[in-house]
């Protein structure tokens, strides 16, 4: 018998229960390691796993849910010494009447961002245990929190066996988890990475999962599981409030929604195993008719197609010089800056394009999806013209992606279309091939045609097909324009697809460009354009989507529109230039008062205003400067406070922008008084205060190489002997990470790299970073910067 | 697990965490204190667990429970829960969610970001005076101390680990330690109090037998904790 086989056989498939609160009972304390127990009491584990089997388990899940290089540490074993006795002691016991699961749990860490294991290290320490479990007969991934180490433990789990795999989920009663992932985004993502069966487990009992367990069953086809808890546990005693009879009763209000695994969690025994078996044997498998819909999706976040999307179109270095110059540099910040302004601006999906000649796109596109799905969780549109560059970013992203792009050629569907389905994506097919762009609208939707064909043959599904018809220039093609049109209609109404379309190369080479674009938006929404690439910052392009959707009652009773609008004075911008002029001319004063006041919109106008007669260092050097030195002093003397300090420097930044891409644009650069690395060491993922640092250095014109948080101490040997800098900074919050600042020092000074060292933290003291061989110690921002000075003048 | 509910934030205390005690926020400041409370309060999901354990020695530098194998080691724990006759264990956390507005913000807005970053942690405060408050309540007759976190005193940071996983914190809360042993989510708490069937004393409180009080920040400024 094999997973196949009992799904196809058996009316339900019961696992089985709880294995911890059972060792419990045997006598293993709390806090122990429960694997330990496979080779030290072997025993214990066999008789468990047969009072299961005896109960009416199918499947059983052998004792080794957190057995985990990581997990396993504090007890000196590994994980292919824990797994095999543990997977032959429940093979011993099911004597072939029940199938042997390998159990994957947690790891115990929090992965990136919020914890600071990576993506790469959770793959490992998975593929680790898939290896050690081979002998299993199916695998289960269970009690996952976070959608991104499930996705780990998947990969780990189809890349490294080529057994079934079960993933089980763990939700609050919010319908979320732990760590804010929705059973939407659990549904879409986990059943596109290719796993055999999904469901949820744990932290409730089966009454309270009943919502949870209806909305899985609405957004997957895969066959639903639901390992519930026996109710709730009560926090001095341990144990559970629902009875066997209770809780089989609940387990069978679930099989209408589809549930076809059914099996229990902490606080079950085999008595309710027993239970549910009988309950169940009277009830009949309901498959369930559904429709999933076209969807993307964050953790948090899933995007239905069902009316138009916008996708911005701003992540992308091309025809920008400042963009280019950050990803030079590997200046995230600026690109996560561009990130918060659309998703703020509008946009319902970010398109993410770093694609530039000089630099490794690569490993820039891995930095740049990790940091943006750190701070917003708009799902992504992945955009290279590279497959591996593609490759990676599918591997690491957290959700459901697109993929930008396939199209009609030979080669690019023969790459880009296995990684879609490998990893669960959604693709972007343009309808252009060997031939170049056909210039009908029949033409045109005959690739899409053969794209969709290829796509639905490797087993994608037609939903996850969106195809661009491809924009040409209105003022070189004129004719052109109506065959973009009309190839949209055709492929929305006759294949049924959603369609996307980069809108704003129409008007390329024509004055007033947003009048066309935004007219053209319209021509392709009302015929059947599903997913816009537009500058959502462009209020017009934006404005177009929101009144199209309330035209076609979409936004129903106007509640979207209002929201976005009521309040909002509309001018219209022909006079903008002659409206500027006539408002009080902009001195230094109003300068000042406006950094000192934190009015960052007012910041960047009056130093636009200024560039227009003032040299840029004499703007930073005559009015700047010293407002930052004026509002400093106010600091350390106790009148203003660290908010206050902070608001102040966040605009004087803005000023700073402006200046920046005025120099950019005139291919002149900013003058830098020197550059300082930041860190926050090894093991600290506390990084405001760095934060904090930066921005007063940044103001300063001090040239900040931020390496982030938790930083190993040779990335900080190995960037200030690349960059030759002169002054490093380091940050610690806990007692706990002051070790790792210890080491840092002392790597640098081993490797002889010639520059000062100043420390700063919440726990450290002046003899401290004396001790730790730092040569000075910042009590705040402020001081940070006073030692810069020191250092560079 | 219990969940509860945070309707607003502490703000005289959360400025006191930005090192602006006394200070009442105006204009754009104050509003932005505004958006960052409704912004945290709607993302948060406050949680805490506990185990309450008997105990079965103190013997004055350390203190063992029954039916619990980690023992607490240390003059000031010992000091604690000396008369008491049982400990409790907790551990609380705002939620993940906390960690990623801050996070977003630092690339937002540093200012939102130090006013987030602060009111977070007065929240995760406020979870566990929640805390105090379920217990005071439950055992309406007993007196309990207040409580005294791993890492405080001589009481070892290092116990964290074994501490979360008798509270079987990660399935409960979510909460577990980073490789450099810091809690995550990062607005967290673990700490240990006493119940006792008589009136203690309050002596162990204040700087003078604080182990911190060679580098703690608020002596630095001329400020104090509540400790």
């Amino acid at each position: 018998m094999n997973f196949e086989q009992l799904l196809r056989e058996k009316e339900f498939i019961i696992l089985d229960g709880a294995m911890g609160t059972m060792l419990q009972a045997k006598g293993m304390q709390p806090g122990e390691t429960p694997e330990l127990v496979n080779i030290q009491k072997p025993q214990w584990t066999e008789d468990i796993h047969r009072s299961y089997v005896d109960a009416g388990s199918d499947i059983i899940y052998a004792n080794t849910f957190g057995a985990n290089r990581y997990k396993l540490s504090e007890c000196g074993k590994t994980p292919a010494e824990l797994i095999p006795p543990a997977i032959a002691n429940a093979r011993k016991a099911a004597e072939g009447r029940a199938l042997v699961a390998l159990d994957i749990g947690p790891i115990g860490q929090l992965l990136e961002p919020t914890g600071s294991l990576s993506f790469e290290e959770a793959y490992e320490l998975f593929r680790e245990e898939v290896i050690a479990g081979r002998d299993a007969d199916i695998i289960v991934i269970e009690t996952m929190t976070d959608l991104y180490e499930t996705k780990a433990a998947l990969l780990a789990a189809k890349e490294n066996s080529d057994l079934p795999v079960i993933c089980t989920m763990t939700f609050e009663q919010n319908m979320r988890t732990f760590t804010g992932c929705s059973v939407s985004s659990m549904a879409i993502t986990l059943e596109g990475l290719g796993a055999d069966a999904i469901g949820v487990n744990c932290s409730l009992g089966p009454r309270e999962l009943y919502p949870v367990v209806e909305e899985l069953s609405r957004w997957t086809k895969l066959p639903v599981v639901v390992k519930p808890n026996a109710g709730l546990p009560d926090p001095e005693t341990g144990s559970y409030d629902v009875t066997p009879e209770e809780f089989a009763e609940s387990a069978a209000k679930l099989v209408p929604l589809g549930v076809k695994i059914f099996g229990g969690c902490c606080g079950t025994s085999p008595d309710y195993i027993r239970a549910l078996k009988e309950r169940l044997s009277s009830e009949r498998y309901a498959a369930v008719e559904k429709n999933i819909p076209s969807a993307v999706c964050s953790p948090e976040n899933t995007v239905i197609i069902d009316q138009p999307r916008i996708i911005g179109e701003r992540i992308n270095p091309t025809g920008k010089k400042r963009f280019k110059e950050a990803l030079i540099k590997g200046d995230v910040d600026y690109i996560l800056g561009q990130a918060i302004e659309q998703a703020h601006a509008g946009a319902d999906i970010l398109d993410v394009n770093v694609g530039l000649p000089d630099i490794d796109e690569k490993a820039m596109m891995i930095r740049a999806v990790k940091a943006i799905q750190g701070v917003t969780d708009l799902p992504l549109q992945i955009d290279s013209t590279m497959p591996d560059v593609l490759e990676s970013a599918l591997r690491i992203y957290n959700g459901k992606p697109i993929v930008n792009s396939v199209n009609g050629e030979e080669q690019s569907l023969n790459t880009v279309l296995p990684l879609v389905k490998k990893y669960g994506a959604a693709v972007v097919g343009l309808t252009l091939d060997e031939n170049g762009i056909p210039k009908t609208a029949d033409e045109r939707f005959a690739i899409a045609e053969r794209i969709l064909n290829r796509a639905l043959a490797i087993g994608i599904r037609r939903e996850d097909v969106f195809i661009d018809c491809l924009t040409l220039t209105a003022s070189a093609e004129q004719a052109g324009v109506m065959e973009t049109v009309r190839a949209v209609r055709r492929v929305k109404e006759e294949l049924g697809l959603k369609t996307v379309l980069g809108v704003s190369n129409i008007s390329f080479g024509l004055p007033n460009r947003e009048l066309i674009n935004s007219n053209f938006l319209q021509m392709c929404l009302v015929n059947g354009l599903d997913l816009p690439i537009i500058n959502p910052n462009a209020a017009s392009m934006t404005g177009a989507v929101r009144a199209y959707k309330l035209l076609t009652a979409i936004d129903v009773n106007s509640v979207d529109y209002i929201n976005a609008y009521s309040g909002v004075t509309v001018t219209t911008n022909i006079s903008g230039t002659a409206a500027v002029k006539e408002e009080k001319s902009s001195d230094g004063n109003s300068l000042l008062y406006a950094v000192e006041n934190g009015l960052k919109a007012e910041c960047a106008k009056i130093t636009a205003q200024l560039l227009e007669t003032t040299d840029a260092m004499d703007i930073v050097d005559g009015i700047l400067i010293p407002a930052l030195d004026k509002i400093g002093a106010e600091f350390e003397s106790g009148k203003r406070f660290l908010p206050q300090l902070i608001l102040s420097a966040g605009a004087a930044q803005s000023c700073f922008e402006v200046i920046k891409q005025k120099l950019s644009a005139e291919n002149g650069t900013p003058e830098t008084k020197g550059k300082v690395i930041l860190a926050t060491v090894k093991g600290d993922i506390h990084d405001i205060g760095k934060n904090i640092v930066k921005v007063l250095l940044e103001n300063y014109g001090y040239d900040v190489i931020d390496l982030g948080r938790d930083v190993d101490p040779q990335a900080v040997v190995d960037a200030a002997t690349e960059h030759d800098v002169r002054l490093v900074g380091l940050s610690a919050l806990m007692t706990t990470t002051l070790k790792a600042m210890e080491d840092t020092i002392a790597l640098l000074r081993s490797n002889n790299v010639n520059c000062k060292i100043v420390v700063g933290g919440a726990v450290l003291t002046p003899e401290y970073a004396e001790k730790i061989g730092a040569d000075f110690y910042a009590k705040d921002a402020k001081a940070t910067v006073d030692c810069a000075k020191k250092i560079y003048g | 697990m219990d969940r509860i509910t945070i309707k607003s934030i502490d703000r005289s205390e959360a400025f006191r965490y930005m090192a602006a005690e006394g200070y009442s926020p105006e204009g754009i400041i104050a509003e932005l204190a505004d958006e960052c409370e409704r912004e945290l309060i709607r993302v948060i999901s406050p949680k805490y667990t506990y185990r309450v354990f008997g105990i079965s020695d103190n013997d004055g530098s350390r203190v063992r429970l029954s039916g619990c194998p980690l023992i607490l080691e240390g003059k000031d724990i010992s000091a604690l829960l000396s008369g008491c006759h049982s400990a409790v264990l907790m551990c609380a956390t705002v939620g993940a969610a906390a960690d990623g507005l801050i996070r977003r913000y630092q690339a937002e807005d540093m200012t939102k970001a130090v006013i987030t970053d602060s009111f977070a942690s007065t929240a995760a405060e406020q979870v566990c005076a929640a805390f105090d408050d379920m217990l005071r309540e439950k055992y309406p007759d007993k007196f309990i101390t207040w409580r005294f976190s791993p890492g405080y005193g001589d009481l070892p940071i290092s116990i964290q680990k074994d501490f979360l996983n008798i509270l079987n914190a990660m399935r409960l809360t979510g909460i577990c330690l980073n490789s450099a042993g810091m809690l995550t989510p990062v607005k967290s708490v673990t700490a240990v109090c006493g119940i006792s069937d008589i009136s203690l004393p309050k002596k162990q409180r204040g700087c003078a037998v604080c182990r911190m009080r060679e580098n703690c920040t608020y002596r630095k400024r001329g400020t104090r904790c509540e400790f």
